[in-house]
């Protein structure tokens, strides 16, 4: 039963807005380390720097999106095996089953309560503590 | 000719194709449309790129307007038309948002109004967006007219009879927003 406390997260949004809910919402489960991105090259560039256990990541965003973000970071082995929730605005089916091929471990569709973003989570890293 | 007055006449031609917004969708649109919508106490946000020639209209009503409930839907609501005008080639550094509605027509019940106004103007400021114009809370139901090319916006404010009546008919419950569909079981 991991701490969520102890598990630091990187939201993804190019929205400040939508940041700043997903960011709530993971302060409301616990987590304590929580960084944000406005886009997938900052994304990548926050995992390249520091340790993070999970990746909630929006699908559309400028220079880099949400599917790119994934493909580098499966691609990049240091950090291949973090989990990454992929944030869609949509039940997009073939935009998961792509996102399933590039190895995302879970998806949220927007608007989303924080019951589902605890159920999702805990999906990937079992119940939280 | 109709076809021919309008090709000589200016004053002749054909009156741009009016696209309706209700409550809970959004339109996006590069063409010469007029984009249409009645607010209550719900709001509208009319964005465009002046560079990129595109523009939508939004129309929108937090359910139960306060808490992260309502906010989630709200911002649910301005990202899809963000998004769609991003997808037609807008740049979000270049947009232009008019924000109309958020009228209190019920004295006694909350101020549902207000509370999306506030939201509207505060997802404008959080997201530095440029704020053009527009028509916030009063107590009078509006009917827009939003020209996404031009930017042009026009409101008429309804009589407060006609207010009261909109009122009583958009008092029915809001739409709720999408949960997870579940129609993807992929995990």
């Amino acid at each position: 039963m991991p701490a969520s406390s102890s598990l630091t997260c990187l939201v993804v949004d190019d929205q400040q807005t939508m940041r700043s809910l997903v960011r709530t919402g993971l302060q409301q489960l616990g987590f304590r380390t929580i960084y944000e991105a406005p886009d997938g090259e900052e994304g990548l560039r926050h995992m390249l720097s520091r340790p993070i256990h999970l990746v909630i990541s929006d699908y559309n965003m400028p220079k880099l999106d949400g599917l790119g973000l994934l493909r580098a970071i499966r691609s990049h082995p240091p950090i291949q095996k973090t989990a990454f929730i992929m944030l869609t605005g949509r039940a997009d089916k073939e935009l998961v089953q792509r996102a399933v091929q590039f190895g995302v471990n879970n998806y949220l569709v927007k608007p989303f309560t924080v019951a589902t973003l605890k159920e999702k989570i805990e999906a990937i890293f079992g119940v939280l503590a | 000719m109709n076809s021919d007055l309008a090709q000589h006449e200016p004053g002749w031609a054909a009156e741009p194709r009016k696209v309706h917004v209700i409550q809970g969708e959004f339109h996006v649109s590069n063409e010469d449309v007029v984009m249409t919508t009645i607010l209550g106490s719900c709001v509208a946000a009319c964005i465009r790129d002046p560079v990129a020639r595109v523009g939508g209209m939004n129309h929108f009503l937090l359910p139960g307007a306060t808490g992260d409930e309502g906010l989630r839907y709200g911002v649910q609501s301005m990202e899809l038309l963000v998004n769609a005008l991003l997808r037609k080639g807008a740049r979000r550094d270049r947009l232009e948002v008019k924000l109309f509605g958020g009228a209190h027509l019920f004295d006694g019940l909350s101020d549902v109004g207000a509370q999306n106004s506030n939201f509207a103007e505060a997802f404008v400021r959080d997201e530095s967006l440029n704020y053009v114009g527009g028509s916030l809370r009063g107590d009078r139901a509006r009917r827009i007219q939003y020209w996404p090319i031009s930017g042009r916006a026009r409101q008429i404010l309804l009589a407060p009879t006609e207010s009261r009546v909109f009122a009583v008919e958009q008092r029915r419950p809001a739409p709720a927003p999408a949960q997870d569909a579940g129609a993807l079981e992929l995990f």
